[in-house]
């Protein structure tokens, strides 16, 4: 188990390099003249090219990989930014917890409601609860969650004035961003737990529990969820990484400075070193969690864990 | 060839014969053509031009000369929503069939060739995966700058990978069948071997994700514009027009209504068709 897991970090390096090296490749061919950007509009024909050949901007593009690479990976030099001149380490280490606060948030709430929905669904098949909890999934995932938000704003901040509509403070502010980004995860998870626990259900070990006198309730949360929760625990990890993604609108609409609206100013501000960084932590962290779903199987499925124990 | 053909549309005689008598199905197939309609014959149905000002009546709510009310400019938004959809349908259609069309070659070449072309995609495909496919929308996006067509790639790339893996899976559990043995035992070229006889068996699947796909197309195209890539102002995209909406929220809450409610509905359409014909092609799934 444990080479198991030291093999599959090592297999994140590969993939985190390429990673690098596909952002830093396309932000080459970024339109813009880096030198102008930094400097902005009125600098001097002098000063720019003084600037180029201190960055090593004229470089051609092996070297300039090499060297972003090298700084990056083996220096632990992240650089600064082009438009603020701060660090990116310190900037994304401040922002980065309220990412994932948001993503966290989020998940939770999906998981809340959308495993007991599926439930309810499956226990109730062709009824009408199934009926109305598939219904919502299909509005969960119908609904932009850009969307949503603005509606949420609409109604808690503007008429009830309940929460704030943006900003950060303390954890009322993560309300709505949490609200807005829950529905396409509820909805996956409500669909993918109908689904597998409608697999099991009608399996013979749960007839067996039933005929032993198990009551309903140990039945389906001991003996029929826990056995439907692979897949479903897939879908919490891929819904986890697309949230890392998800939260860069959520975090713009609301306000919140995040990783995510990090990377979107900064594309809007052609601010190409944080692009990179950013994009090479975003996928570091999606790679950890896919690490981290494959990890959890085991501990959930006994007949995962003896796979790997044979291989060793 | 002749048994074939016929062999062919019966089979899609008799899914769509299946997908009819799914009510929902049904409601989202006539939702999605109504959209195509009003799309194609908006200049013909919409009351105003998608630029045209109406000094008289800026910013106002709902009302019997504007539906959907006016925007900032005094713009018609049921005129702009009619021309928007044009941008949107047009733009998921083709980014959805780019996209399946690459997604096919790159799954089809890994799965039939194996080895080290195999090995070499799927390392490239785990690449682009480890990062957020909206991440990857918005750098594309960014390094080809604004415009149609350049949206349009930008927003195919990422569903490729998914394909991808799919068709690869398929023809991997597919290539040891007996017609692939049998074609390959009558001289059939590789070319035609995959092309003629193994994708179109590894379909069902690939149909269904794309009608999906091309909802969440049209959803990350209007996030796109929502965070101001993309389609560029003055262009009636229901995103940009959502993005624009924004700042009118506190007293103009029909401007952040009308353009979401297009999408939702489109999206919900879009989904109802795919969970249709994901059951029509393969009753043992319907439950």
């Amino acid at each position: 188990m444990h080479k198991y897991i030291v093999k599959r970090l090592l297999w994140m390096i590969p993939i985190i390099l390429g990673a690098a090296v596909l952002v830093f490749t396309l932000m080459y061919f970024c339109p813009g003249d880096p030198a102008e950007i930094i400097l902005g509009a009125g600098a001097s024909d002098a000063e720019m090219e003084h600037l180029r050949i201190s960055l090593g901007l004229n470089d051609p593009f092996l070297i300039r990989l090499g060297r972003f690479l090298k700084d990056t990976f083996i220096r632990f030099d992240l650089g600064r930014s082009w438009i603020t001149n701060l660090s990116i380490a310190d900037s994304i280490a401040e922002r980065l917890p309220r990412t994932m606060l948001l993503a966290i948030a989020i998940m939770l709430l999906s998981v809340v409601i959308g495993i007991p929905l599926g439930v309810v669904a499956a226990t109730h098949q062709n009824r009408w609860q199934d009926n109305l909890c598939m219904a919502l999934a299909l509005l969960g995932v119908s609904v932009p969650s850009f969307w949503l938000a603005m509606l949420l704003v609409i109604l808690f901040s503007i008429k009830l004035n309940l929460l704030p509509p943006m900003g950060i403070g303390g954890l009322q502010y993560y309300i709505l961003p949490a609200l807005a980004g829950c529905t396409g995860g509820i909805a996956a998870l409500a669909r993918q737990t109908r689904s597998s626990m409608l697999d099991v259900i009608r399996s013979d070990y749960i007839t067996t529990a039933r005929s032993k006198g198990v009551s309903e309730q140990k039945v389906i949360i001991r003996h029929a969820l826990k056995n439907a929760l692979i897949p479903i625990i897939t879908i919490i990890g891929t819904q986890f990484g697309r949230l890392l993604g998800g939260t860069m609108i959520l975090e713009t609409i609301f306000g919140i400075p995040g990783l995510g609206s990090y990377i979107v100013t900064a594309v809007n501000n052609r601010d190409y070193p944080v692009v990179m960084i950013g994009s090479i932590v975003l996928a570091a962290m999606f790679s950890l969690c896919m690490l981290g779903v494959d990890l959890v199987y085991a501990a959930v499925d006994p007949r995962i864990k003896a796979q790997y124990a044979k291989k060793r | 060839m002749t048994t074939g053909t016929v062999k062919k549309q019966n089979k899609v005689l008799e899914v769509l014969k299946r997908m009819s008598r799914n009510k929902l199905a049904m409601a989202g197939l006539v939702i999605f053509t109504a959209e195509i309609l009003l799309a194609v014959l908006a200049p013909v149905i919409a009351p105003y031009g998608f630029a045209e000002m109406d000094y008289t009546a800026m910013q106002t709510g709902p009302s019997a000369a504007h539906w959907f009310g006016t925007d900032e400019m005094g713009r018609d938004i049921l005129s702009r929503l009619l021309y928007g959809s044009r941008y949107s349908l047009s733009v998921g259609l083709i980014a959805i069939l780019l996209n399946t069309a690459l997604g096919m070659v790159i799954g089809a070449a890994a799965g039939f060739f194996g080895g080290w072309v195999d090995n070499l995609i799927m390392r490239f495909l785990d690449v682009i995966q480890s990062l957020p496919a909206m991440l990857l929308t918005i750098v594309i996006s960014a390094v080809l700058g604004p415009g149609y067509f350049n949206t349009i790639l930008a927003l195919s790339i990422n569903g490729i990978p998914g394909k991808a893996r799919m068709l690869r899976a398929q023809i991997l559990k597919e290539r040891n069948a007996e017609y692939i043995e049998a074609s390959e035992s009558i001289n059939c070229s590789r070319f035609r071997t995959i092309f003629r006889h193994l994708i179109p068996n590894c379909f069902s699947p690939l149909i269904v994700q794309s009608t999906m796909g091309v909802a969440t197309i049209i959803t990350t195209m209007a996030g796109l514009s929502f965070i101001g890539l993309g389609v560029q102002p003055p262009t009636p995209e229901w995103g940009a027009m959502l993005s624009g909406s924004r700042q009118f929220i506190r007293n103009s809450p029909y401007m952040v209504i009308f353009p979401g409610l297009a999408i939702a509905v489109t999206v919900l359409a879009l989904n109802l068709l795919g969970d249709g014909l994901r059951d029509a092609l393969d009753p043992k799934l319907k439950r």
